[in-house]
């Protein structure tokens, strides 16, 4: 990136409420709760802050009247964004560009939802409402509700056309369950086996209920500044060292990659080349993981193997604690929590910094992140790092 | 499963009038491109003079996903066989599968459009069966 160093992106603050099945704040009063404790987090006050993103789940709540609830004042970058579960990485590549070029100095980034209400399933919480009228109305009366289909539809042309197997998928949401086993914050810790994923009920074939994400009430928010103004704060620094996007643009219209190649497949070596790395500079990996079959995928499209391949690759025994392949290593959505593109975000962050805890990547200078919207329809690539470029 | 409802639009009711008619309706451009039906311009060309003109009724099979019902009780859950098929015109579209064995599918294979309504007082759907 030829960018005077000063002005580079780092990311100084991250801020995490309770996640999961927490109940009583609302998905605003999650959002402010977020930011208040990235703030605190980097060592600022709130009064720092001159830039404000941010961005909700499907069941909204989240505004730019977070700016009044949290009393922030004469901010110079206020804007609400929903390129859906890309938003996260999104907005870290807005909020960089707005303190490269000065727009802004101090910018906060925040994701909150609170779909889950007491006594309501997970599945009838989320993504099943739909008005019986015209075209989306058609689509519901057709029986096509809601993200599990549309993804399921995607994996099952996937294993059509390469031979994937429901087994590989099942590989992935063990290793991530064995990840989620050593994160405090993780919604489901208990070791799962292959056989426990085989037995898991069917909730849209090729998916199991163990392919699935968890759906979570909560907030995260990330703070991004210059290298200038991070210098002293107080977490190690994580810099923001390339970034793309890419969006197919095929929704519900004819689309010969559709499950097969994803927007993944050029924003991931766009970012790399950004940064000025390739695979072999990345020590771990936080992939979006909406579905298992949404991080085999991925893999392939990033290049980490041939496509085609992601299913003998995920199964061949690179994944998990102790793996070559450091993926997930919170647990990710299938097993930690379901915080849209804010989960491999948080997680990439707690890596660069060396805040990992149990499940600490040894090396961690280098971490990829991507982030997943509609149904694969949206994706964004971030390459995060502990040290800052060469000028 | 059977269709659930559905009502028209302003958006749909042509679309609506042609599935009453037994006819799945696509929009087709002034240059002979074939566009899905909820489209507002030509996804070859752009166009937006667009006018309406029956499908054939013939489509191959993408890809298909069956759906389980969350099991309640002692109540088999029920299974929905949700596809989505390339119409010969080109344009894809997303339903389900009436009537079919989903350990009998195979991408490619044969299909076409019929159609079934939640009552009498909703709109016809657009499903799929086995040619």
């Amino acid at each position: 990136m030829a960018w005077p160093a000063d002005q580079r992106p780092v990311i100084v603050g991250l801020g995490m409420t309770a996640l999961g099945k927490v109940y009583g704040p609302t998905s605003a009063q999650f959002a402010a709760e977020a930011v208040r404790l990235a703030v605190t987090d980097a060592g600022l006050r709130l009064s720092d802050v001159d830039g404000l993103l941010t961005s909700s789940g499907l069941t909204g709540g989240v505004s730019v009247d977070l700016q009044r609830d949290l009393g922030l004042t004469d901010l110079r970058l206020l804007s609400h964004m929903q390129s859906y579960g890309s938003t996260a990485a999104a907005m870290i590549q807005v909020a960089s560009l707005a303190v490269m070029s000065g727009t802004a100095s101090v910018v906060a980034c925040v994701f909150a939802d609170s779909p889950l209400q007491p006594a309501v399933g997970a599945g009838a919480a989320y993504g099943t409402r739909r008005a019986p009228a015209g075209w989306w109305g058609l689509l519901g009366a057709s029986g096509v509700i809601g993200a599990n289909p549309m993804y399921a539809l995607a994996a099952r042309r996937h294993m059509e056309r390469y031979g994937t197997t429901t087994e590989q998928l099942g590989h992935v949401a063990v290793a991530q369950r064995a990840w989620a086993a050593l994160n405090p914050v993780a919604q489901q810790r208990e070791p799962i086996t292959l056989a426990d994923h085989e037995a898991s009920r069917w909730i849209a074939e090729p998916f199991r209920l163990l392919d699935c994400c968890l759906v979570s009430n909560g907030g995260i928010a990330v703070i991004v500044t210059t290298a200038e103004r991070a210098a002293g704060l107080a977490q190690p620094q994580v810099h923001v060292r390339g970034w793309a996007q890419a969006h197919p643009g095929h929704y519900l219209r004819r689309h010969p990659d559709f499950g097969l190649v994803t927007g993944a497949a050029t924003a991931g070596p766009a970012a790399l080349a950004m940064a000025g790395m390739t695979l072999d500079d990345v020590d771990v990996v936080e992939l979006y993981d909406c579905y298992t079959f949404t991080v085999l995928v991925t893999l392939e499209d990033y290049g980490f193997c041939p496509k085609g391949e992601g299913g003998p690759f995920v199964a061949s025994g690179v994944l998990g604690p102790g793996g070559k392949l450091l993926l997930n290593t919170g647990g990710g959505q299938l097993s930690g929590y379901y915080m849209w593109g804010m989960t491999p975000l948080s997680e990439a962050v707690i890596q660069a910094r060396g805040h990992g805890g149990d499940r600490q990547a040894a090396a961690h200078d280098v971490v990829l992140v991507s982030g997943n919207g509609g149904v694969l329809d949206h994706h964004a690539t971030l390459v995060l790092a502990s040290e800052a470029g060469a000028a | 499963m059977s269709v659930g409802p559905v009502s028209r639009d302003a958006a749909t009711a042509e679309f609506f009038d042609g599935a009453a008619a037994g006819t799945f309706l696509l929009r087709v451009c002034p240059a002979g491109h074939s566009s899905e039906p909820a489209v507002a311009q030509c996804t070859t060309c752009g166009a937006t003079d667009l006018s309406w003109a029956p499908a054939a009724g013939g489509a191959t099979l993408v890809s298909w996903s069956v759906v389980w019902s969350k099991p309640s009780g002692d109540a088999e859950p029920r299974r929905t066989v949700l596809v989505i098929a390339e119409l010969d015109e080109g344009p894809w579209w997303w339903s389900q599968l009436v009537d079919a064995d989903p350990d009998d599918l195979r991408v490619g294979r044969r299909l076409r459009i019929e159609f079934r309504r939640a009552s009498d007082s909703d709109e016809a759907v657009p499903v799929f069966a086995l040619a």
